[in-house]
């Protein structure tokens, strides 16, 4: 399997397809939100993604560091919730990971990938079974950079990773929350999904489907 | 001498951050600290917190003093570490503040205004409820708790000198509260002197009089007697000064 670049606007269109899931989910995450949050979450999201997509059709950046950047800090400064500073702390580790380049490896994008989760973790303080988005995006960075090193294109490794977010989301329905404001709601937040492990998902759900399209093509 | 804290409220609403300010505003007589205000998100649209927004109000207030930020809470607190990350390194020091928003606020802009130093601000932010605490009885907050860190960071430096003393029955309808606190703390502070007062009625203090929250612990009210003292050069000064603002 020839080990394909990914590009930036393979990366764009992680981007757009994002926006696209958070939007047809919108009322969903809103829900999941309702139960445990503050009942804004998708809501949040769709502003955000909106605006990510909106200003990357007024100025496609042309390297992957740009590109990413942009994304995260469209995010902290539309989103509202701890999802702004949190996502745009996972796209803004990511691009100084990559740094200006108009491509990168499989193995590069699993490496920014995982600053990005590290950066979150920074900044959040939440560990895996906290019930949050970490719950989600752990997994998922360590199954893409497993998979790169098994062989596998980014397109398996996004799919791979895809798949162990959405585990990771489904791990948390039991969880007692102890971050953010479901923590408040104590053993009353278990037996819900949380929002941020379902957004975490559905972003490399989006990530698995602009590759499989990119592989199609490429 | 001291120089002039900044402060930054950070809070989910333009509306919210706006009151806050107004009302620790009120408590101040003379020019205001540098006030810069990072309050919604989608420039001020939508409720919700933004780093960038954290960032750029630090930076508008921003000198050699240092900053010292006002959290709401929930995502508030992740926007302002957010904010300083992205300010990179700032040359003043910035503090986020784990007081509660609209005491806090109240506190830190009195202790601004007075010329305090930012550990002094950050220590009035943090021991701000205690005036309330003490109020209702709260276990484990005594009388004798009555002077902040900030007045135990004052104390560290008492000057030699004159010595200067006052007692006089409460007057004023208010007391020793709010307002009347904050213009006691702004004129002991606008000597060269260090001011002490105590409430005889309750037996509590001597409370450091630069110190707005520790005056405010003596919970002095109308009818209360209070005992005003200073120490160095200008002592008489200081006492006199007090004495007669404390006329109604």
């Amino acid at each position: 399997m020839a080990s394909v670049p990914v590009t930036a606007q393979a990366l764009t269109d992680w981007l757009l397809r994002y926006r696209d899931l958070v939007m047809a989910q919108r009322d969903y995450l809103t829900e999941l939100d309702s139960a445990i949050g503050d009942a804004d979450h998708g809501i949040n999201m769709t502003r955000g993604m909106d605006a990510v997509v909106a200003s990357l059709s007024e100025a496609p950046p042309g390297t992957v560091d740009r590109l990413l950047k942009g994304a995260g800090m469209t995010l902290v400064s539309t989103v509202g919730g701890a999802a702004g500073p949190l996502y745009g702390t996972f796209f803004l580790r990511c691009a100084a990971a990559v740094g200006s380049v108009p491509a990168v490896s499989a193995s590069e994008l699993g490496a920014a990938l995982r600053a990005g989760a590290e950066g979150v973790v920074a900044l959040g303080k939440a560990q895996r079974g906290d019930k949050t988005m970490v719950d989600a995006l752990s997994p998922a960075v360590i199954a893409f950079e497993v998979a790169v090193e098994d062989g596998g294109s980014a397109a398996r490794a996004a799919a791979a990773a895809s798949s162990a977010a959405e585990s990771g989301r489904d791990a948390t329905m039991p969880m007692i929350a102890r971050k953010g404001r479901a923590s408040y709601l104590g053993e009353r937040s278990a037996g819900h999904l949380d929002p941020g492990a379902a957004s975490s998902a559905l972003l490399f759900q989006a990530l698995a489907e602009a590759f499989a399209t990119a592989d199609a093509h490429g | 001498m001291v120089g002039i804290v900044g402060i930054v409220v950070v809070c989910h609403t333009p509306e919210l951050a706006r009151a806050a300010r107004d009302l620790a505003l009120e408590m101040v007589s003379g020019p205001s600290p540098p006030i810069a205000l990072a309050a919604g998100a989608a420039g001020g649209e939508v409720a919700g917190t933004d780093a960038a927004a954290v960032a750029d109000a630090i930076a508008e207030v921003a000198s050699r003093d240092g900053v010292l930020v006002l959290l709401d809470l929930g995502s508030a607190v992740l926007s302002a570490e957010m904010g300083l990350e992205l300010l990179g390194d700032p040359e003043c020091e910035v503090r986020l503040s784990d007081a509660p928003l609209v005491e806090g606020l109240t506190a830190a802009v009195v202790a601004s205004a007075a010329g305090a130093g930012l550990e002094a601000v950050e220590a009035e932010a943090r021991s701000a409820l205690l005036p309330k605490q003490q109020h209702l009885g709260v276990s484990g907050v005594s009388a004798a708790s009555g002077s902040s860190e900030a007045a135990r960071v004052r104390d560290a430096s008492a000057p030699d000198g004159d010595h200067a003393e006052v007692q006089l029955w409460l007057e004023n309808p208010h007391g020793l509260h709010a307002r009347p606190a904050a213009e006691f703390v702004r004129i002991a502070t606008g000597f060269d002197a260090q001011v002490r007062v105590s409430n005889l009625t309750l037996g509590r203090g001597p409370a450091d009089a630069a110190s707005v929250i520790s005056v405010l612990a003596l919970g002095a009210e109308q009818g209360h007697r209070i005992r005003i003292e200073g120490t160095g050069p200008q002592a008489a000064e200081a006492v006199e000064a007090l004495r007669q603002s404390a006329r109604p």
